[in-house]
């Protein structure tokens, strides 16, 4: 895809890019809130960063995450305590001194950012006041961005994988280039069978157990399982190679590959992905944000999945693939290695406003109360309590504007990119 | 299947009692939830077959209580020996039944305590599947079963043991000898064989989408109830009883008052905006009206609305900004006038039609102005501006109808989007329409009417593929879906 100059399209694209203010101001900030996210237990802690006791010098954010992953457990001084009123001979708070659950009573009852506070000083105001019980709002945010980021991040990678292999294959191989073996077919659909039951149904009960557990178990268990699943699909097509030589078997048949997608998009997309998510947090008995953003994966991929097989379709007939055939690679490795790579530039468009989407649909459900455990705060759930009471405007403002934000930048990354790919601008 | 017992929904908490220990009370309950469960088809197989694991009995679903029938899979998930597991579950409750109906006894009072301490353990036992929770129950049992008290013959003077409970002792060791019998002969291989079971007609779904009374003639059996899916019967609500169809239709029309309003504002309004955005391209104007429309575009409807209720329907921050009502419809009696009604309506509805409209706006006029803009560097409409017509004409006459294919295609979104559209704004607004129905029957897990509003969605998403496809062909003759020869 090389110009006269010799300049690689994705330069061409970075170049355009480039030139679009608006879209590096959102990179900027999406850079800001990628760290926001990644750095909250840092930024807003009940717990000090650094703190001395009796003469021993602690670190108790850090020792945090060793017991949550399971490395060690908290000294004596630090079970069951009130981390707000305990003797320190000297500690380092966060910039924000609270975290998201911590319930400070004397500034419970919807503290204004803008009134007065009960306070020892400046550092420990409530910036952006608090909720009925006292909870701080600028840590809700911040805590909130990090599940912003992961509902993107999350969903947009499920939606991705899920777009690109199928969007790929429909574009690859059209209708009419997909030719296996009569036995390979049948032994792949009797063999999907089985793998759906070895990795999902009998793993049904663990998995649940997992998802009740933590976050992490659950991702754990989920990967196993899809491994486990394309693990077993290895087995018919190893089955079939010698079957392939005993004469009816061995028959090729075409798939229409490209049809069968191409309406399994559509079906997709005429899904009101809230309605389902609603309706799936009806039958699901413990419905968590990361079933959420599992949901919101599953039924994102079309958008990627339609620029991808476009790409395809027009670069499966350029002359490098053909030479590629002619050299006889396998049909695998020119997708993979030969033309998914030069597709891969217009799926960022459908990736920014996938996320742009994907976190309107949590925030919203969040607000609806539907899928976030109690423990667990969010932006939609924030600008939810804003609705108790209507003199509390920082509750109805600032978890509003955080969202907004958000979708914007993720906004303009996607028009920035179409603008830069937009090959009427190419000079 | 799904969480939430829809037969203890409807039954109220009714059961759970028998702490009397009257057997007549406790079979009686069981009874009313025996025939409730039978009245809604609970007590049938969920679906035409089912592919499970061989360690699951085809006949779980006849264990026809959802807590104690997701217990037993948890300990066939552990276990995998049904044989071995159902005789524990049974001995159990052979266990519970024999100890109701105690006679008072002079000589031990606490006999009633006793049995019921063993009841409860009974039915703790139903509902545990840890071993420790289990081995300390089946202890606390053993304990209330063996425990003696002393008793002095006074005719012999001797004190003798007695234990007035003493008849169900070899029953709990019935109990205890089948739980360590399940655990030793635990087959861990058998939930990794599958198994098929066919179930045929008489299945959840089939009675749900066919209903059980006879298409034809006389229905004859009490205990059939269901008309089905198909002959417009969509059950009742799990809640009050209510028939889902008359629950929909009284949603459905605030639903469709309030969307088909949002619909013509928002069409009146962007479709013109958007045009004269094309043949203004690139001016002022264009840049200004777009920038405003994609800010709107990303505004996200539940913040506005939050906004608009936190700033516009209380006098808190300045008197004169209490000017909209917080929630509702209104209350319209018979005794308003039509054009009180009229305004009462107009002022509930103004912030939830700006809610709805806002984001179309940009939406709309973007596809438009885009549509527009494809028309206008045709060569025709280039024919037609060089042969001097009036570029009204041009705008309108020759382009605009060939812009709105894009137009159409949002079209066909517009019928399923109002009911998945309206979920934030009705809930916000406190509007009895379908979104806040579909919520609500979320929360409450009320599936009759939670299918329903899921089929009924479907329907429409299809008739908005018709319709838009019908209005292809209107709008550009050239488009035609019969074959050609």
């Amino acid at each position: 895809m090389a110009d006269k100059s010799g300049e690689s399209y994705w330069n061409i694209v970075k170049r355009q890019f480039r030139k679009n203010k608006l879209a590096m101001l959102s990179m900027r900030v999406l850079y800001v809130l990628l760290f926001i996210g990644l750095m909250a237990d840092f930024l807003a802690n009940e717990k000090p960063l650094v703190c001395k006791m009796n003469g021993n010098t602690y670190f108790p954010i850090f020792r945090q995450y060793m017991v949550d992953w399971g490395l060690g457990a908290w000294q004596k001084e630090f079970r069951n305590n009130d981390w707000m009123s305990m003797e320190y001979d000297f500690a380092i708070f966060p910039p924000v001194p609270y975290s998201p659950t911590t319930i400070d009573i004397e500034n419970g009852d919807y503290a204004s950012p803008t009134g007065e506070q009960d306070v020892k000083s400046w550092r420990w105001r409530h910036q952006l006041g608090t909720d009925q019980i006292g909870r701080d709002v600028l840590s809700g945010l911040i805590h909130g961005t990090r599940i912003a980021m992961l509902v993107g991040v999350v969903s947009m990678s499920i939606a991705t994988i899920i777009g690109i292999l199928l969007g790929s294959i429909a574009g690859y191989f059209g209708d009419n280039r997909l030719q296996i073996t009569r036995v390979q077919l049948f032994l792949n659909i009797v063999f999907i069978f089985f793998a759906w039951f070895y990795a999902f149904s009998v793993r049904s009960y663990a998995m649940e157990q997992a998802l009740a557990d933590s976050f992490g178990s659950f991702t754990l268990q989920f990967l196993w399982s899809i491994l486990l699943f394309f693990l077993i699909m290895i087995i018919p097509n190893v089955l079939a190679k010698p079957l392939k030589n005993i004469k009816y078997l061995g028959g090729k048949i075409t798939v229409p590959i490209d049809i069968i997608i191409s309406r399994a998009i559509e079906v997709v997309i005429s899904i009101p992905t809230l309605l389902l998510i609603l309706s799936i947090t009806a039958i699901v008995k413990k419905p968590s944000i990361m079933l959420i953003m599992v949901i919101i994966g599953l039924t994102g991929w079309t958008g990627i999945a339609s620029y991808i097989r476009a790409e395809l379709l027009r670069i499966r007939s350029l002359e490098y693939i053909e030479a590629a055939q002619a050299l006889g690679f396998s049909e695998w490795r020119i997708i993979l290695k030969h033309a998914i790579p030069n597709a891969l530039t217009p799926v960022l468009i459908a990736i920014a406003f996938g996320v742009a989407g994907a976190i309107l649909v949590e925030s919203s459900l969040s607000f609806l109360g539907i899928g976030v455990q109690a423990e667990v705060i969010t932006w939609g759930k924030l600008l939810s309590t804003a609705r108790e009471n209507s003199a509390a405007w920082w509750l109805a403002v600032f978890p509003g504007l955080a969202i907004f934000i958000t979708v914007t930048i993720f906004n303009l990354l996607g028009e920035g990119l179409t603008d830069a790919m937009d090959p009427r601008l190419k000079q | 299947m799904a969480p939430g017992d829809p037969v203890e929904l409807k039954l109220q908490g009714g059961l759970g009692g028998g702490n009397s220990g009257q057997s007549s009370e406790k079979i009686a309950t069981e009874k009313a939830y025996l025939d409730l469960s039978q009245k809604l088809g609970r007590n049938l197989p969920a679906f035409y077959f089912s592919v499970t694991s061989s360690s699951y009995p085809d006949t779980l679903y006849k264990i026809f209580k959802k807590d104690q029938r997701e217990n037993l899979e948890k300990l066939i998930e552990q276990y995998g020996n049904w044989n071995e597991i159902s005789n524990y579950f049974y001995s159990a409750k052979k266990l519970e039944l024999a100890l109701y109906d105690r006679k008072p006894d002079n000589i031990d009072t606490t006999i009633f305590e006793r049995s019921r301490a063993i009841r409860e353990g009974c039915n703790s036992l139903y509902r545990s599947y840890d071993d420790r929770d289990i081995t300390f129950t089946l202890s606390n049992i053993k304990k209330a079963a063996v425990s003696e008290i002393s008793v002095l013959d006074s005719a012999t003077g001797q004190v003798s043991k007695y234990n007035s409970l003493a008849d169900v002792i070899p029953l709990v060791n019935e109990v205890e000898s089948n739980y360590s019998l399940m655990k030793s002969k635990a087959n861990k291989t058998a939930k990794f064989i599958p198994a098929f079971y066919w179930y045929g007609k008489n299945n959840q779904y089939h009675r749900w989408l066919f209903g059980d009374v006879p298409w034809f003639g006389e229905n004859t059996d009490p205990t059939k109830v269901s008309k089905g899916f198909f002959r417009g019967d969509f059950g009742n609500s799990y809640l009050d009883g209510r028939p889902v169809v008359s629950i929909l239709g009284d949603a459905l029309k605030w639903t469709l008052l309030l969307n088909l309003i949002a619909f013509f504002i928002a069409y009146a309004v962007s479709i013109p905006m958007g045009v004269s955005l094309a043949v203004k391209k690139d001016s002022t104007y264009d840049r200004v009206v777009t920038a405003i429309n994609f800010v709107l575009y990303s505004l996200p409807t539940f913040w506005i609305a939050t906004l608009l209720i936190t700033f516009f329907t209380s006098d808190y921050y300045a008197d004169w900004m209490d000017i909209f009502p917080t929630h509702g419809v209104g209350k319209v009696g018979d005794n308003f006038t039509f054009w009180e009604q009229f305004t009462d309506r107009s002022y509930h509805f103004i912030l939830p039609i700006f809610c709805m409209v806002y984001g179309s706006f940009a939406y709309i006029s973007r596809q438009m102005r885009g549509g527009m803009l494809t028309v206008l560097r045709q060569d025709y409409i280039r024919t037609a501006f060089a042969k001097g017509l009036d570029p009204n004409k041009v705008y309108w006459k020759h382009a605009f109808r060939n812009s709105l294919i894009p137009i159409i295609t949002m079209f066909a979104s517009f019928l399923p989007a109002m009911i998945s559209g309206s979920v934030i704004i009705e809930y916000i607004f406190t509007i009895p329409g379908m979104g806040r129905i579909s919520f609500e029957s979320v929360v409450a897990r009320n599936f009759p009417v939670l299918f329903t509003l899921l089929m009924f969605s479907a329907i429409l998403t299809m008739i908005g593929n018709l319709l838009s496809d019908i209005l292809y062909g209107v709008i550009d003759p050239r488009i035609s879906f019969t074959k050609k020869k």
